[in-house]
């Protein structure tokens, strides 16, 4: 382990889909093992900023620094990071114990029933062992999440990002897959980075933020949740954690 | 650093240590050590473990020790792990050991050749049946389309014929050149040998008009666009579009089947009527070139040779290949169930299907025009 080394680094990135410039000057920083979540309304740039840290794309400008990976884009070998997708993204074709396993078959030389052992470890981990032989049309969109995140463990990564966990999912299962996000992170030691705008869920998981705004292309408030929700002055900050409407917030003298 | 477990032994007492790197990296190196581990531990009964000379454990090294443990427990040893050194590790294996559910590993045994057979043919009744149904539904929604014009997309008829005649009859056409050409090239080096040249425009206008154009331009129609039809509708209904439509009140088979089969059955003949045309046109090249007919008489004789029997015979048959091409792909498609894999199982299955039965019902065709002596 490396330290007192913030685990990512964000230096003045720049995001453009062609000339409309979506992010500028970002920067930030994420501490070794906690979880942090990027924040901010739909269409402010942060599921678009989670593909730039997970090497998807390539900064029009700035830097991101990943330790032990450096920039994500131009990393090859053996992912150091997890990633779970909004929908889960499994392979539909293929069972949950071989959509964990193809990670595990593609990048060693493991074979056979230690390769089921280990599948079978991450699906009891995250609460799906009876259902390793079910195919993805045949769970629910919370199991899926589940298998999803058992998948990104596969290679185990010291990393892990999530993209809005808990979209489309009733408030129970939610809560459930939030509390499964914060018991993996401790005992596993790893660090989380969440997207999200669910507020439950913020509170819940979240140690530390950064909020983003479509107007300001970039970060308007940065610090631990509760924090934010109780001293920040910043409308939209205010508005986001206490969801209020900008008229509701006039109204009311704020 | 080697990746080991060392063992040592007093009597009925063990002490086992893991050393170095417990970790994916090293994952072989792991799983050596630990299958190893319980033949060197045989006739003990107490195993105190040692966690202190790791150099590294993550998930993966946890799994393997924590499958140890319980392997030596199974056995009848009473591990003891030293938690008070490294707890790091004793919680990542206690992690995967509290959590444990025993799910058989799958029998890796493939099924022989006679079961395999013996399945497939097992299924077959319920394919007959299925294909069947379906084709009763397909016929039944004709009077429904008619009784209510608005079930059905019409919107989208115009698209049909672009995407499945206007743009393949460059690939139909060529095809139909080519065959052209090989025919007059038969037909010139095989009647030559009798001096018959002369009726070369004959062979190729009774070939080519009454058999091969017609099953020439099916079999490349359903190779383009029989794919195209089978996977879109089946990503359609991987996707749950089919069941929107239905929840929308829409029959699937009205909505999307009968658009594209009256679109085939209206471009298959045109794109047939111009493939004999460059068919003729190939058969020209190939003859004028060999012999020395010249241009005129080669139409002369073709123009005699194109009688209304020869012309319609081919013809005819058009729409039965069209609606064939139609049914199967569209059918395979509604019947898709799983993910993308299964997309491009009936994808494939659908362009074989489509040009079986193009063959075959074209030989139906030549049987019935023997018997009746057309």
């Amino acid at each position: 382990m490396a330290g007192d080394r913030p685990h990512i680094i964000v230096e003045d990135l720049r995001v453009a889909w062609g000339t409309r410039v979506v992010l500028d000057r970002v920067s930030f920083q994420i501490e070794r093992g906690i979880t942090f979540a990027i924040l901010g309304g739909s269409g402010c740039g942060k599921s678009t900023l989670l593909r730039y840290l997970i090497g998807l794309e390539q900064p029009q400008g700035g830097r991101i620094d990943i330790d032990g990976v450096g920039e994500p884009h131009r990393y090859e070998g053996i992912p150091p990071f997890g990633v779970l997708f909004q929908s889960g993204a499994l392979f539909s074709s293929m069972t949950l114990e071989e959509n964990l396993a193809l990670p595990l078959t593609t990048w060693t030389s493991l074979r056979g029933p230690i390769v089921h052992d280990l599948v079978q470890a991450k699906l009891d981990l995250v609460g799906l062992g009876p259902f390793a032989r079910h195919l993805p049309g045949e769970i629910s969109g919370g199991m899926k999440k589940r298998a999803g995140i058992g998948r990104a463990l596969m290679l185990e990564p010291d990393l892990l990002f999530f993209d809005e966990p808990s979209a489309g999912l009733d408030p129970i299962t939610a809560v459930e897959l939030d509390h499964l996000i914060v018991s993996l992170s401790r005992d596993l030691g790893i660090t989380v980075v969440i997207v999200t705008h669910e507020l439950p869920s913020i509170f819940l998981v979240a140690e530390n933020c950064i909020v983003l705004d479509k107007q300001a292309k970039g970060i308007v408030a940065t610090g631990p949740p509760a924090r934010l929700r109780e001293e920040s002055t910043i409308p939209f900050v205010h508005n986001f954690f206490t969801r209020s409407s900008p008229g509701a917030s006039a109204t009311e003298g704020r | 650093m080697d990746t080991a477990i060392s063992t040592e032994r007093h009597g009925a007492h063990a002490s086992l240590a893991a050393v170095g790197f417990f970790d994916l990296a090293h994952a072989a190196a792991v799983l050596r050590a630990v299958e190893d581990a319980p033949s060197q531990l045989r006739g003990c009964e107490h195993v105190d473990v040692d966690l202190t000379q790791l150099a590294r454990i993550d998930g993966t090294g946890a799994v393997m020790l924590a499958r140890l443990l319980d392997r030596l427990d199974n056995d009848g040893l009473q591990s003891r792990l030293a938690a008070d050194r490294n707890p790091e590790a004793v919680r990542l294996i206690a992690l995967y050991r509290s959590r444990r559910n025993e799910v058989p590993v799958r029998s890796a045994g493939a099924a022989g050749v006679l079961t395999r057979l013996g399945a497939a043919i097992a299924t077959l009744p319920g394919t007959a049946r299925g294909a069947l149904d379906f084709t009763g539904r397909c016929a039944a929604a004709v009077p429904k389309t008619i009784a209510s014009p608005p079930s059905v997309n019409w919107g989208s008829l115009p698209v049909l014929i672009q995407s499945i005649g206007a743009d393949a009859w460059l690939v139909t056409s060529a095809a139909n050149l080519l065959v052209g050409l090989i025919i007059g090239f038969i037909g010139v080096s095989q009647l030559g040998r009798f001096g018959a040249t002369s009726y070369v425009p004959e062979l190729v206008v009774v070939t080519h008009f009454r058999e091969l154009g017609a099953l020439i331009t099916a079999i490349i129609v359903a190779g383009r666009s029989g794919a195209g039809l089978a996977s879109e509708i089946a990503t359609m209904k991987v996707s749950e579009e089919i069941d929107a439509l239905r929840s929308i009140g829409f029959d699937p088979v009205r909505w999307l089947v009968v658009p594209r089969c009256l679109a085939l059955v209206i471009v298959l003949p045109i794109l047939t009527w111009i493939g004999d045309v460059f068919a003729l046109g190939g058969a020209l090249i190939a003859t004028t070139t060999m012999t020395d007919m010249p241009i005129r008489m080669y139409l002369t004789a073709t123009a005699g040779a194109i009688t209304g029997t020869n012309f319609l015979a081919g013809l005819i048959k058009s729409p039965f290949l069209a609606l064939a091409i139609g049914i199967v792909a569209c059918g395979q498609g509604l019947a898709t169930q799983g993910g993308a894999a299964a997309v491009g199982a009936r994808t494939t299955t659908a362009v074989v299907l489509s040009i079986f039965s193009v063959i075959a019902i074209n030989a139906v065709f030549t049987l019935l025009f023997v018997v009746i002596g057309v």
